[in-house]
């Protein structure tokens, strides 16, 4: 495995705070960084295609494919994303040839997936205090490799938003003006929904499967509240995104704080919307 | 005699195009014909499956019969304007990035390619809008957004346009001007227009070719001739009277499209 010493050491320089002089409060910082820009641009296009519930589905996946993992006696760090990964591609695969609604299938494999941990779990009472660090996510504990994987899926995932983010904004805003538009909407939306569930499952050990949701969807709302453009939104999104997992890893390592790392992104966060909003209100009392 | 039209071949051919939903029939057996070059206008009551036809072309459903589409030996670029768009009004997105999106390869956070934004204020100044480049999608009123559609339409540089319910919000100074505009277009660029309504007076006026359509197909040639009596009271089930197709909507008496100048007779 690669030595990350330098890179880590990169960002202590850069950021010289005290609470960063720790290797595991660089490592934490490290994974945020990575993480929070790909937070932000798929939270974009899950704001436009309305799938919040979706992602809330993904990551109520990882309780089972924690417990799956601990059954099989397999390393659940990649048995959580590889079920992910296949909950997604099972949901659009069902959205796209069923006539039920969106998102009464996502609510069909939402239960199915938190009542089949549950039962794994209810089977061993030992397994729960695993699952307890999922529930809350732990972004403090992340290790090389996890950021090694994440700086795959960083490249991966960037690559695929550079190439195809017109076309999603395209689909986002109608499908069937997409496809006209000679478009190929089944690819890009399995992709998509691939990716997503990578990103959810990933973004599960940092902040929680509680408050994953949030990590994708905050920045983006408030980055529609002061965007005009959708190149702005994009931007906007970076910025909120990218503050908010800088300053809530900062403030969660306050003496006076001592807040859970995740958490704390997340309020940093909904403060930015709560200005959002504010900046939203204050354009539409300005006279045209 | 025959007219020109028929001698040309097809741009679009509907053989035995069925759809069924739930056991009800929607389309049944509808084999017809968009000549190429053509304004076609397929007419019929709510619920004739007027617009499930156009969706089959799409290939946004499912049917059973088949569809050929004449590119010249390569797929056909299809142009739609849907009848409502439904969108999330609240997505940030100007009329600039939405002409530009599907022909931009960089993505939208490094801005629109000037030849893009050129081209996006040519098609927008085609259909009179020019000045909405740079107005939000969702801020659009219902015929704003037509004209945006249809410029959207016109920058794929389509063989075959294809229009639902297109004077349906249209506030192109009266619906005259929006069928006048898509006939000069239409005569400039070659296009086969193939269109959906209801409004027989505005869309007879300008077609060269009707579809009567109630679930079947009950009638198809040139407006004159297919427009008649009894065509229109088998399709919309009463007696409409003898459709004039060269009619004015609304109070107008005086067309400027060149279709008009150059058939005086009709």
């Amino acid at each position: 495995m690669p030595d990350l010493s330098p890179f880590y050491g990169l960002l202590a320089a850069l950021l010289p705070f005290d609470c960063l002089q720790a290797r595991f409060m660089q490592q934490a910082l490290a994974g945020l960084l990575l993480l929070a820009p790909m937070t932000a641009v798929m939270g974009i296009i899950v704001v436009n295609f309305r799938m919040s519930f979706f992602a809330d589905a993904i990551s109520h996946s990882a309780f089972a494919g924690v417990a799956l993992g601990l059954l099989l006696a397999l390393d659940p760090e990649w048995t959580m994303p590889a079920f992910g990964l296949l909950v997604g591609v099972g949901i659009m695969a069902m959205q796209r040839s069923s006539r039920l609604s969106s998102d009464t299938v996502i609510g069909v494999f939402f239960s199915a997936m938190v009542a089949f941990g549950l039962a794994i779990v209810s089977r061993d009472r030992s397994l729960a205090r695993d699952l307890q660090r999922f529930l809350y996510g732990d972004i403090l504990t992340i290790g090389d490799g996890q950021i090694l994987a994440l700086m795959g899926l960083f490249l991966t995932l960037m690559t695929f938003q550079a190439l195809s983010y017109n076309h999603l904004l395209y689909i986002g805003l109608n499908p069937a003006l997409a496809r006209a538009h000679r478009v190929r909407v089944a690819v890009q939306q399995y992709m998509f929904t691939g990716l997503l569930a990578l990103i959810v499952m990933f973004a599960v050990q940092a902040v929680g499967v509680l408050l994953v949701t949030a990590l994708l969807i905050v920045p983006a709302a408030a980055a529609r509240n002061f965007a005009r453009s959708a190149g702005s939104m994009f931007w906007w999104s970076l910025l909120i995104s990218l503050s908010s997992a800088v300053a809530g890893l900062l403030l969660s390592a306050q003496d006076w704080a001592r807040t859970a790392t995740g958490a704390t992104v997340i309020l940093v966060a909904c403060g930015w919307f709560g200005v959002s909003m504010a900046a939203a209100g204050l354009r539409r009392e300005q006279p045209v | 005699m025959f007219p020109a039209y028929q001698l040309v071949e097809a741009a679009v051919r509907f053989e035995e195009v069925t759809v069924e939903r739930g056991g009800i029939s929607i389309l049944d057996r509808v084999t017809a014909t968009a000549p190429k070059g053509s304004s076609t206008a397929i007419i019929g009551p709510n619920g004739a499956g007027k617009t499930t036809l156009l969706l089959a072309l799409l290939g946004e459903i499912s049917y059973q019969g088949r569809i050929h589409l004449n590119g010249n030996g390569r797929a056909p670029r299809i142009g739609y304007v849907p009848q409502r768009l439904t969108f999330d009004r609240g997505m940030p997105l100007t009329v600039a990035e939405f002409l530009a999106m599907g022909f931009q390869k960089k993505p939208l956070w490094f801005g629109i390619d000037t030849t893009l934004q050129r081209r996006a204020r040519e098609a927008l100044a085609l259909v009179r809008a020019e000045h909405l480049a740079d107005r939000a999608v969702g801020a659009l009123s219902g015929g704003e957004l037509q004209r945006v559609l249809l410029a959207l339409a016109l920058r794929q540089e389509p063989d075959l346009l294809v229009l639902d319910e297109p004077s349906a919000g249209v506030d192109f100074q009266g619906e005259l001007i929006f069928c006048e505009l898509l006939d000069d277009l239409r005569r400039d660029r070659g296009f086969t227009l193939l269109m959906v309504s209801h409004d027989l007076a505005t869309v007879t006026h300008h077609a060269t070719h009707v579809i009567c359509l109630n679930r079947k197909v009950a009638a198809e040639g040139p407006p004159r001739q297919t427009l008649t009596d009894d065509n229109l009271t088998a399709i919309f089930g009463m007696h409409m009277g003898l459709v004039n197709s060269r009619s004015m909507p609304g109070d107008r008496t005086v067309c400027s499209a060149s279709c008009c100048q150059e058939r005086p007779d009709a």
